[in-house]
């Protein structure tokens, strides 16, 4: 086992893709906040558990914290105090309240618009591209229907819950749009919501579709999108910061670590993938095939061995 | 039931067809083979020999010319060699099961050449009719051949199908799927469809919190095959969270594609899913919950040559199982190598039914494709050491080391750490998770004897002294490296005890003391009594 992970931490989130180092909107903005403390951290992919509340999660040593407990990581690593970049601010209302909008109704839109709208087809590019074909397809209707069953959704009310949905884009993008023209957003001393605005901005401009109702509506107000951008290239570029740690508390010792595979990120070809899917469905056609001729060639055989001891 | 071997000779003057001596210089013999209320009134039918018939009497004259023909027939079965062939089978009785599932069975037949040997095969193809499970009885009967055919006779197997087609079991086993002896429930569909088939859901569990609910079909021979085919769809769920913090559940086919007395091929496809509701794993056991689809063959060779696997004595066994995992175009699929090897020794001594069983087991995993080398192996196909089975019974790999608890061997990695509400102090120690090992080796050396009392002897209870040693080593990783035999030699723990053996079919209770003789910091052992169960 190697123990050379002492005082590491180590964000665990959902894999690459978009241009963006963690594709999951629910990841992204923990990404963002880790970073915008300037501490040194890795980043490991888990993308055989899709369908985990538990991530994204922070771990180093024997803590964790995970995004199920204590109202998500960013709490959790502020309530333990291992980073907290928001204790000048967190007593704003106006701060709070936005704060909740980012969290909750914008988080919820982004949610919908991935598995019910037109971001299909980039949740199974950012979830179940990893996983095996029947695996990733089971999964994705299981987690549609969740989704419905979240939001309570049903064929009736379909459409009234989409003229709702839009309302609260409109008016959430709104205020974010206002409240950065208020100068609530801190580029120098960013807080974890410079981290969801960020992370949720990007994540709609890079892995919705075009034809993407929020990212539409995002579009109308180009300083969100500008400050998004800007925060980008500099955490992109940046790489892991190795300044001081005033904001980052080390973790605690990890007695006899175990060695750490990282998984690195997956470079997904589109085509590849459906190559594989092909293969994968010819494969189990031509096992079936095999086995009935296997055995069918040996009742045949002896039928045969039968038939000429009869004829002694 | 059926009497197979059941049968009388008629006298040559009762019977046309029976051939006698050697009057035709030739020295076949035929002869009838009936139930006594058929030779009964066979016997009345062709008694040329009017005698009077009294109700429910048959004249002593009868009796004992029937009773010297009956000791000289056996007289001559034990000293000469009756030759006689089967020229047909005939089959009766049968309205739902196709002919050639019995004629296939019937098959021995073809090969007799001797009167002892048709007897033989009767008795065996019996047997293995009534182990299809889908006759109430089965009776075979030897009847003349054609009179063109001399030395010949004719096979008639009748059979008797189930008057119903559903039955239900409870019993123990240990299946292809089960990793360990399970005690399960089964409610069967016999015969639906005519080819033998037996149609079984169950709910099996294990001793080590495996819950498995599982349906299947099995062809004893499909379309003419020599050997069985079973598919079974399963539903398991095994929960280790005491032990490694996760929850195990699994969800797919197995196919045996080969099953006989030495040899099994099984094709598994499955989904599997590991958890941790609990929320307290490890790092390495964090980095294995997921999804994951496995797609293996498995075969396995196993003889086993002692004269019991609850008390050998003398003899020997060997097993050996491979299994390779990724079968399948789709690099996203679970890939390994495991291979397990069993040999085990009885050696008997000759005092008080003494004997020294010696045995060694080994096992090694590890995965393939592309990185293999900085790969984790998956977890629940590692080595766990440790258990409440005995060695000596079970032949599946290194698992057990006497003494030592489920799954108590070292590899460990402490489990996360939890803030206790009050502060900045840590809650209560969380524990290790036990990780497994990629490579595994086991060893014992029993001695069994028998009590001087009788009453222990009558019953097959006997004592026994033992030692036993067992490591665990990583491999994956890149942790090969660092991989040296003589450290892995120094890993290994050793522990003796004795203790009283009471096999109750098909069971082996062991009431044992352990005594660890070496064993590591988190190693989950310690001096005790315990008791240990296996089969």
């Amino acid at each position: 086992m190697e123990e050379s992970r002492d005082g590491d931490w180590t964000l665990v989130a959902r894999k690459p893709y978009f241009g963006l180092p963690t594709a999951c909107p629910v990841c992204l903005p923990v990404y963002i906040y880790l970073k915008f403390a300037r501490c040194p951290f890795n980043l490991e992919i888990n993308s055989a558990y899709p369908d985990s509340d538990q991530i994204p999660y922070v771990e180093g040593g024997t803590y964790v914290a995970y995004n199920n407990e204590k109202g998500g990581v960013i709490q959790q690593l502020k309530q333990d105090g291992v980073v907290d970049l928001d204790s000048e601010f967190s007593s704003l209302p106006e701060w709070v309240s936005m704060k909740a909008m980012m969290s909750s109704w914008l988080a919820d839109a982004i949610t919908y618009e991935l598995w019910l709208g037109s971001g299909e087809n980039s949740a199974k590019q950012i979830y179940y591209s990893d996983l095996p074909w029947v695996i990733g397809k089971v999964l994705f209707v299981k987690q549609v229907y969740d989704v419905k069953q979240r939001f309570n959704i049903s064929k009736q009310n379909a459409e009234k819950k989409e003229e709702e949905r839009m309302a609260v884009i409109v008016s959430t993008i709104a205020s974010a749009n206002t409240m950065s023209k208020n100068k609530l957003f801190h580029p120098c001393r960013p807080t974890s919501l410079d981290a969801d605005l960020v992370g949720h901005v990007l994540f709609t401009l890079k892995a919705l579709p075009e034809d993407s109702v929020i990212r539409a509506a995002l579009l109308e107000h180009g300083n969100l999108v500008r400050y998004a951008e800007r925060h980008k290239n500099d955490f992109l570029t940046s790489g892991q910061s190795s300044a001081s740690a005033s904001n980052f508390q080390p973790p605690p010792s990890a007695a006899q670590a175990s060695s750490k595979p990282k998984r690195k990120p997956k470079r997904e070809k589109t085509e590849e993938e459906k190559s594989f899917q092909r293969k994968a469905k010819y494969f189990i056609g031509a096992q079936l095939v095999a086995v009935l001729l296997f055995l069918s060639l040996l009742g045949s055989s002896s039928k045969a061995d039968l038939d000429e001891d009869d004829e002694d | 039931m059926a009497k197979p071997d059941e049968f009388k000779p008629d006298s040559p003057s009762e019977n046309p067809k029976t051939e006698v001596d050697d009057e035709n210089g030739d020295d076949g013999y035929e002869e009838e083979e009936e139930e006594e209320t058929e030779e009964h009134e066979l016997d009345e039918e062709e008694d040329d020999e009017p005698e009077p018939q009294l109700r429910g009497r048959i004249p002593q004259s009868a009796v004992r010319m029937q009773q010297a023909k009956l000791q000289g027939l056996f007289q001559r079965l034990q000293t000469q060699t009756v030759p006689l062939r089967v020229h047909d089978v005939l089959i009766k009785g049968n309205t739902k099961t196709k002919d050639y599932l019995i004629e296939s069975e019937a098959a021995l037949f073809k090969n007799c050449t001797t009167m002892q040997q048709i007897l033989e095969v009767s008795r065996a193809v019996n047997f293995r009719l009534q182990a299809l499970e889908i006759f109430d009885s089965v009776k075979i009967t030897l009847d003349s051949g054609p009179p063109e055919l001399p030395g010949t006779s004719n096979v008639i197997v009748e059979v008797q199908e189930a008057k119903s087609p559903l039955s239900g079991e409870i019993g123990a086993y240990t299946k292809a799927e089960a990793r360990s002896s399970t005690v399960e429930g089964t409610l069967k569909f016999k015969n639906i469809f005519g080819h033998g088939d037996l149609w079984d859901g169950s709910f099996a569990y294990g001793w080590d919190n495996l819950a498995e609910l599982s349906a299947g079909v099995h062809f004893p021979r499909f379309r003419g095959a020599s050997f069985p085919l079973d598919v079974r769809a399963f539903l398991l769920s095994q929960d280790w969270l005491q032990f490694s913090s996760f929850k195990e559940r699994s969800m797919g086919l197995s196919v045996a594609l080969l099953s006989s007395t030495n040899h099994d091929l099984v094709y598994n496809l499955g989904w599997r899913t590991l958890t941790d509701p609990s929320q307290l794993a490890s790092r390495s056991v964090r980095m294995q919950l997921g999804h994951s689809l496995l797609s293996s063959l498995k075969y396995t060779f196993k003889v086993d040559r002692r004269n019991s696997p609850l008390r050998p004595v003398r003899g020997y066994a060997f097993a050996a199982t491979s299994q390779i995992a990724g079968l399948a175009p789709d690099s996203r699929c679970s890939r390994f190598l495991r291979q397990e090897v069993d040999l085990r020794y009885a050696i008997p001594l000759g005092i008080l039914n003494s004997a020294l069983n010696l045995g060694i087991s080994g096992g090694i995993v590890f995965p393939w494709g592309t990185g293999f080398k900085t790969l984790p192996s998956p977890l629940p196909d590692r080595f766990f050491l440790g258990g409440n089975s005995s060695p000596i019974s079970s032949l599946g790999g290194p698992t057990t080391v006497w003494g030592y608890r489920t799954r108590g061997l070292d590899p460990t990695e402490p489990r996360r750490q939890l803030k206790s509400n009050g502060g900045d102090e840590d809650a209560a120690d969380p524990g290790v998770d036990f990780l497994g090992g990629d490579l595994a080796v086991t060893a014992f050396a029993d001695l069994s004897l028998d009590f001087p009392l009788r009453w222990f002897r009558d019953r097959g209870i006997h004592g026994h002294i033992f030692a036993s040693a067992g490591s665990l080593e990583r491999l994956t990783q890149n942790a090969y490296k660092d991989f040296s035999l003589q450290k892995f030699v120094s890993s290994f723990r050793t522990s003796v005890g004795a203790g009283i053996v009471v096999p109750i079919q098909p069971f082996r209770l062991e009431l044992n003391y352990y005594y660890m003789l070496k064993k590591f910091e988190h190693d989950r052992g310690k001096p005790r009594f315990g008791v240990t169960f296996s089969m």
